[in-house]
């Protein structure tokens, strides 16, 4: 039902019909808000940009959102991250400061995460070995690719690919366990 | 586990090329090993966006990213007629080489400044050249029958183009065919100056345009039993 409803509204998007946009705003801005706050480590004036962009990018796209391909806030989060990728990776080419960030992921699993990582998918990753989390830090939080991080971690990528392999597994075992719980 | 399937971890983290990606994409509709992996994978992968922190949204920035995307279309609304009408100009260059493009260019601008001239010249007559009344020519009855029968001519001027105005009121009615012929006297002959029937109260208005340098001695107006008479067939009613 939810999803008819918005695959209904992503269809007057397309119509450009500006009501539409906005209750589409008003429905995901505090997921696409939180999610894109993260990506960008707190910074609200990038948040900001990347939040307009990933609006013009549902106006004017010409991709329909499927019902039958999963949940529409998976494909609004898709969009949403890889517009983040995007935009992180034009600004690194801007600044070449790769050193810094590095160091800034160094440890995945800092004292705020702790404090904050209260709900099941935070649990369960903090569940995996630190090689695991790093992994899915860099690569999906930080928008390197597989291939950059096994440069950057000096492993072979089919090393790389198997330990995401691994963090992927690892995770759904974990939720399931807390589903249950 | 096959070649391809080696794929899968590329295919969830959206690193494949996009040809790639769509091959896989069959490839996991055939493949029920990676189909399955596919399922327990990417729900774990579709998982990871929700470890954020809940931040409150600022109030602001609800105006701001709306003004942002429409503003944006109404931009790129423009651009799209700009990059329309290069495109267009784009598709001369294409078509012509220069000296022809040049040469079709001056045809052009004369063929629109010869038709502007033109429509000026037509423009004028109306708008800027006052009408002059040259001569005024009362108009009497001729026939006993209808005596109060009257009228009168003018020649006018307008530029060098010059015109016969006859106006004439109390004609006897005409019934059907027949009209009223204006005829020009010249040296005893007679020369066709129009037709015209009269109104309801007997009031009758013609308008002749007199070739350069014709002139004339008399005016007569005879009744014709059609609109063919090559020379007076009816009875005179008025003239000069």
């Amino acid at each position: 039902m939810k999803e008819n409803y918005d695959a209904e509204l992503m269809r007057l998007v397309n119509e450009k019909n500006g009501h539409a946009l906005e209750e589409l705003y008003d429905r995901y801005i505090k997921l696409v808000y939180g999610f894109v706050m993260k990506f960008c480590n707190g910074n609200e004036d990038k948040t900001k940009e990347i939040i307009q962009l990933v609006f013009l990018r549902l106006w004017t796209t010409n991709s329909h959102y499927d019902p039958a391909q999963g949940s529409f806030v998976n494909w609004l989060l898709t969009i949403t991250r890889n517009i983040c990728i995007d935009y992180l990776r034009k600004e690194k080419r801007h600044t070449q400061h790769h050193q810094e960030e590095h160091e800034e992921i160094a440890d995945p699993a800092n004292a705020v995460e702790q404090r904050v990582n209260t709900n099941d998918i935070a649990m369960a990753k903090n569940k995996l070995p630190t090689a695991q989390r790093r992994l899915i830090e860099l690569l999906y939080w930080k928008g390197y690719s597989l291939s950059e991080i096994a440069k950057l971690e000096q492993e072979p990528l089919g090393t790389v690919k198997s330990r995401l392999h691994q963090a992927l597994k690892g995770l759904r075992k974990h939720l399931e366990l807390e589903d249950i719980k | 586990m096959r070649r391809v399937c080696e794929q899968l971890i590329s295919y969830i983290a959206n690193e494949l090329k996009e040809s790639e990606h769509m091959a896989f994409a069959e490839h996991l509709k055939n493949c029920t090993e990676c189909k399955k992996e596919y399922q327990e994978l990417s729900q774990a992968w579709h998982a990871l966006p929700f470890d954020y922190t809940e931040t409150e949204v600022p109030e602001s920035l609800k105006g701001e990213v709306l003004g942002f995307v429409f503003e944006h279309n109404r931009q790129s609304d423009t651009e799209t007629f700009m990059a329309k009408m290069s495109k267009l100009a784009m598709m001369f260059k294409s078509q012509f080489t220069p000296v022809s493009t040049s040469i079709v260019t001056v045809l052009l601008l004369a063929f629109i400044g010869l038709g502007m001239a033109n429509v000026q010249e037509k423009n004028r007559h109306p708008e800027n050249i006052p009408i002059e009344i040259l001569t005024e020519i009362p108009l009497k009855a001729a026939n006993q029958s209808h005596p109060r029968t009257n009228g009168i001519a003018y020649i006018v001027q307008q530029g060098s183009e010059k015109n016969l105005v006859v106006q004439v009121h109390e004609l006897p009615g005409v019934e059907g065919s027949q009209v009223y012929q204006v005829w020009l006297l010249k040296n005893s002959k007679r020369e066709n100056g129009g037709i015209f029937k009269p109104d309801e109260n007997g009031s009758g208005i013609l308008t002749y345009q007199l070739a350069e340098g014709q002139t004339f001695d008399q005016i007569g107006i005879t009744v014709e039993p059609d609109a063919n008479s090559r020379q007076p067939r009816g009875k005179k009613i008025a003239g000069s």
